[in-house]
């Protein structure tokens, strides 16, 4: 079983439904974002193509962030996730600059939107999270919770990254990359699917379905 | 319309600095590097003798060392958990780093304490491979387009070597004329510092990677580092030859140019160029307009040059 994404650029309007799912799912506070779409703007005036990428943690197959981190708080699970045990991180921000997708945060204080916290702020506050490096996860309490229950992630919604639930366009699908018969395995045998920046050696397991 | 195929990756996310190593991490990264350097050039002067430089480079190198370490812990974001980053040195380089810093402390100190050549030795090499550590760190960090080099390593143990002769030449100031030998070894090592520089800054021709380096190699950043930190250094110790009345005052000149170029280096390496590998796309069609661009539409170049 080896965890992955597909997300069709065709499909994607950038209405970054699935940024605020994801910050709210994870309680994320002010000013840190797991992942975001950006807006791009490519070519010369006539010849423009305008697209929406999303972009998050890639959860390498060879991720470059696990190897350099000098406390095993980065860490990769069987099922491909790469993820940060947050008790170990010692915040030094080394697995940040390993990583080429831009994907780490570390954030000191978690500022809130306003002078006092709100009560949703308050309710989601994540004091284990100040200090050490934070990273999408692929939502992988709602994965193995899924699991426990009998559901399929990337089929049923509550087992299902919350960026790929919210997706509007479902241009976000999640599955089984093992899995020949799952979603996000036949769109990648179509051929079309391609990686960011391979030469990067990182082997990412979320394909951009482009052209 | 006609579907063009763009040759080149296109940048989608361009480059940005990164902003968690500051000047913690410059500190850990000179201070260690000169700590480690002076050791080395100390122990390689003195040989398994005891002179006054040697027994000043075994507690000015450690505490200097130490001083780096602290410096870049006040950097984490979980400084007190510090003990654990000595846990994974099987496979991170910054856990070597902790290691091997560690013992060239002790074995520095053991040195002063109980003078065997084993302690020498073995320190001279703790020394040695914590430049190399360092460089590998900032080697291994593969989103950073200008460290990710494989001559980073090397870049790194120069440098130390360098900033410690500097540092080396100021001990020694007061002592009087230098060997020969090591003078003449010191203008080698600048030659081949300034060689390997030169490598570095025309590594590749990726426009990523120009742009990350153009602090180095351009301007001011040039001037300081290759003028004040090699052309400087090696026409002072000229002049030390041909005017030898000057060659106290042309020494001591050349070692603090080489120690502060040194360190004015890897702080533009780790906070200027130390700059996120650009997201790019390859194989991006792009839809080509064909033909005249129709009455009344005008590009947004041609908009700007009217208003």
């Amino acid at each position: 079983m080896r965890w992955g994404m597909v997300i069709d650029l065709k499909r994607c309007v950038g209405c970054q439904t699935c940024t605020i799912a994801c910050k709210q799912e994870n309680g994320l506070p002010a000013g840190t974002v797991w992942r975001f779409v950006a807006d791009v703007e490519v070519g010369e005036y006539p010849n423009v193509r305008r697209l929406f990428l999303p972009m998050q943690c890639m959860h390498c197959a060879e991720p470059p962030c696990v190897p350099v981190c000098p406390t095993g708080a980065s860490r990769q699970r069987e099922d491909g996730i790469v993820w940060v045990r947050y008790d170990d991180c010692v915040g030094c921000g080394y697995c940040a600059m390993a990583c080429p997708y831009h994907a780490r945060h570390l954030v000191h204080e978690a500022d809130g939107y306003f002078a006092q916290p709100t009560p949703s702020e308050l309710a989601q506050a994540h004091p284990e999270r100040h200090g050490v490096m934070t990273k999408c996860t692929f939502c992988k309490d709602r994965v193995d919770e899924g699991l426990a229950r009998g559901l399929t992630p990337g089929v049923d919604p509550e087992a299902t990254p919350m960026c790929s639930v919210a997706c509007i366009a479902d241009a976000i699908v999640f599955g089984d990359l093992d899995n020949p018969e799952s979603r996000v395995s036949k769109m990648i045998a179509e051929g079309r699917a391609q990686l960011l920046m391979p030469e990067c050696g990182t082997e990412p397991r979320v394909y951009y379905l482009v052209d | 319309m006609a579907t063009v195929e763009m040759r080149r990756p296109v940048e989608l996310i361009p480059a940005g600095q990164q902003g968690l190593w500051g000047w913690p991490a410059v500190l850990n990264f000179a201070l260690g590097g000169l700590g480690a350097g002076l050791y080395v050039v100390a122990a390689a002067a003195a040989g398994f003798g005891r002179s006054a430089a040697v027994i000043a480079a075994s507690w000015i190198g450690p505490a200097l060392v130490l001083a780096g370490f602290v410096a870049v812990a006040t950097e984490a974001g979980r400084p007190f958990r510090g003990p654990r980053v000595l846990t994974r040195g099987r496979t991170s380089w910054m856990s070597r780093e902790l290691l091997i810093g560690g013992a060239f402390v002790v074995l520095a100190v053991a040195d002063l304490a109980f003078p065997l050549p084993l302690f020498r030795v073995l320190g001279v090499l703790a020394a040695l491979v914590l430049a190399l550590a360092q460089g590998f760190i900032v080697r291994r960090a593969r989103g950073i387009t200008a460290w990710s080099v494989s001559l980073m390593p090397t870049l790194f143990l120069l440098s130390a070597l360098l900033s410690g002769s500097g540092l080396y030449l100021l001990i020694e100031v007061g002592e009087g004329p230098r060997p020969g030998v090591f003078v003449i070894a010191m203008v080698a090592l600048l030659a081949v510092g300034l060689a390997a520089w030169m490598r570095y800054v025309g590594w590749s021709s990726e426009p990523a990677f120009v742009r990350a380096v153009e602090p180095l190699a351009r301007g001011r950043g040039a001037r300081l580092i290759v003028g004040a930190g090699y052309i400087a250094p090696f026409l002072l110790v000229a002049l030390g030859f041909v005017v030898p009345a000057l060659v106290g005052p042309a020494l001591a000149v050349a070692g603090v140019l080489m120690v502060g170029a040194q360190f004015y280096a890897k702080a533009l390496l780790i906070l200027a160029a130390g700059q996120f590998r650009p997201v790019t796309l390859a194989g991006l069609r792009i839809q080509r307009f064909v033909g005249e661009i129709p009455h009344g539409v005008r590009s947004p170049s041609s908009q700007r040059r009217s208003s």
